[in-house]
């Protein structure tokens, strides 16, 4: 028998909403801390999109440049971050799409809207997320989040934060 | 009010405008007609269309217009994005590859050289009375297309000058550029991406040579990227990122020696001798290769120059140093669409696409913190400028000490501010030229 069973549904379902609650309480620091090391936040800029790394996207971020982002938000300086940033997260469709019995990674797949507020104007980001969980002394991190917006391919305005 | 050739004269001064020119809705009409309607636009270049039948769309000010490659001659064509018939817009926007265009309205077809072919039904045609092989049935041609080193650039007005008279000695930064390539050849390559400023499109023309900004607007990214990198443990490697967005954290003294070079028509780059693309560390594997193809004395030559952005005036903006261009698409008064797209250097490893496409998501993104901060004030401008206390707008710095140049050209040290008003010099002598745009060769 392997050392690792699959999780159930809400112990997934938990993680999601743990982290998109960081999410949309400016929790960033703490939300940081949920990727792994070598972790990564991507937002493609086409659909089906393949390739971070030979194709440009919206966000292609790793721990480095997520530091790099916070400490841009916190700085006072930072004009375009002047208002506070208020989001709202609802996830939907939830599935596991594949778990790995030789270590307890899960690829987990979910539906999103996210509704976010800045300066008088509110903006709604849906679609799709993937994320590649892995099991860190029985705690799950983040390998990757992908956030696939319906309109990637739209002209954006700024994005203000994590999706 | 409708502007007379007076009232346009009123709003530029020689180092200051009227704030109307980024306000007035009526200007940027009269902007499309004259500026947009009789300048060397960037259409696209020939990679993104590399076989017969391969287009795409795109737009000059309110012209929908339709970029091919034809089918018999290998030749690219821009046509006015419209059905001879009633008018319908003949192609979606996008692209794509076509054996032919038919109109989704009659099925009216044309070929990729632009000639109507058919105009069903073929069985009543003869005794219809109307005759389809009128030329005039084809699809309207741009008055000028001319390609530079695959640059493809169209011009609406038959009367312009050609292309290299327009653009003069600035093509010296595409030459630059295309020199990077160890086969001398670029490639269009990483898609593109759009970031919608809600601003007039001159702020963001005169900010790509505004030397004296970056202190203030950047200097929450640059103390980010700075305070992340002295935090880093002793011995780490340096990520990417740092090196990219640290330059903009440079002294005035360093921005001050990157200085200005104007040329006719309104077109300039700044980084004349140094410029924050100086200093990425090496490739040694795209060295090698540049050196094989060059020798190193040129190569060191080609890498001397790295300009900072160099203005295409109205369109277009390049990053030769880093691959990266940015076009500008005005939408109205107060809206512009930038698409920023990259280049891979033919005979270079994919190691140089992935640092521009790095360059490129780190400053001209949408989720960017340097584009941000500048989108914040090109919109805190566009605001401003609402603000009935005050008219005008100054672009004094420097303005006594221009340096004119053997060439025609115009050096200025770097917080010079002769880069806008070079534009603005040109900008008048277009907006006040009221002769009829001619739309046919």
């Amino acid at each position: 028998m392997s050392q690792y069973q699959r999780p159930g549904l809400k112990k997934i379902e938990e993680f999601l909403y743990h982290e998109t609650g960081l999410l949309d309480r400016m929790e960033i620091r703490q939300w940081i801390d949920l990727f792994t090391d070598t972790g990564d936040y991507w937002m493609p800029v086409t659909p089906d999109q393949e390739d971070p790394i030979n194709h440009i996207s919206i966000f292609y971020d790793d721990r480095d440049l997520m530091e790099i982002r916070l400490r841009h938000h916190d700085n006072p300086r930072s004009h375009s971050k002047d208002f506070t940033i208020r989001s709202s997260h609802v996830l939907g469709n939830v599935q596991i799409a594949s778990f790995d019995e030789s270590n307890g990674d899960c690829q987990v797949s979910c539906n999103f809207q996210c509704v976010m507020y800045y300066r008088d104007q509110q903006q709604l980001y849906a679609g799709t997320c993937q994320y590649h969980l892995r099991l860190i002394d029985g705690r799950y991190h983040i390998q990757r989040k992908r956030v696939d917006l319906i309109n990637c391919d739209a002209p954006h305005g700024s994005i203000q934060t994590y999706v | 009010m409708s502007y007379s050739v007076e009232d346009i004269e009123k709003l530029v001064e020689p180092a200051r405008v009227h704030r109307k020119v980024y306000t007035d809705e009526e200007i940027f009409d009269l902007e499309m007609e004259r500026v947009w309607g009789r300048t060397w636009i960037f259409a696209g270049h020939a990679s993104e269309v590399p076989n017969g039948g391969d287009y795409k769309t795109f737009n000059i000010g309110s012209q929908s217009m339709l970029m091919v490659r034809n089918r018999k001659n290998d030749n690219i064509s821009v046509f006015y994005n419209r059905c001879t018939h009633k008018g319908a817009k003949l192609v979606g926007d996008g692209k794509g590859c076509a054996k032919a265009f038919r109109c989704p309205y009659h099925a009216w077809t044309f070929d990729t050289e632009g000639k109507l072919l058919a105009t069903p039904p073929t069985k009543t045609l003869e005794t219809s009375g109307f005759a389809p092989d009128d030329p005039e049935y084809n699809l309207r041609p741009a008055a000028q297309v001319d390609i530079y080193h695959g640059f493809v650039f169209v011009n609406l007005d038959a009367n312009a000058e050609g292309l290299h008279e327009y653009f003069g000695d600035s093509l010296t930064s595409i030459d630059n550029m295309v020199e990077r390539s160890p086969e001398g050849e670029l490639e269009m390559a990483g898609g593109v991406l759009r970031y919608r400023h809600d601003c007039n499109w001159k702020s963001f023309v005169e900010n790509l040579n505004d030397n004296m900004h970056p202190m203030a607007t950047h200097q929450s990214a640059i103390e980010a990227c700075q305070g992340y990198a002295q935090d880093l443990p002793e011995g780490s490697e340096v990520p990417e990122t740092v090196h990219i967005l640290g330059p903009f954290g440079s002294s005035y003294d360093f921005f001050e020696d990157m200085s200005h070079v104007v040329f006719k028509n309104g077109h300039s780059y700044s980084g004349n001798k140094v410029s924050i693309h100086s200093a990425y560390p090496p490739v040694p594997d795209y060295v090698d290769a540049m050196e094989t193809a060059y020798g190193k004395e040129k190569t060191k030559e080609i890498f001397s120059c790295a300009r900072h952005n160099t203005v295409y005036y109205p369109s277009l903006t390049i990053k030769g140093a880093i691959q990266a261009i940015r076009v500008v698409r005005p939408i109205s008064v107060n809206r512009t669409d930038i698409e920023t797209y990259t280049f891979r250097l033919k005979g270079a490893p994919d190691e140089m696409l992935q640092r521009t496409l790095l360059y490129s998501r780190l400053i001209n993104s949408p989720s960017s913190i340097v584009g941000a901060d500048d989108l914040e004030v090109y919109e805190r401008v566009q605001a401003g400028l609402h603000s009935h206390g005050h008219d005008w707008v100054s672009m004094e710095r420097q303005k006594d000490h221009d340096q004119p140049q053997e060439d025609g050209s115009i050096e200025a040290t770097g917080s010079s501010e002769l880069p806008f008003r070079n534009q603005y010099k040109y900008w008048l002598q277009l907006m006040t030229n009221t002769e009829a745009v001619k739309i046919k060769a």
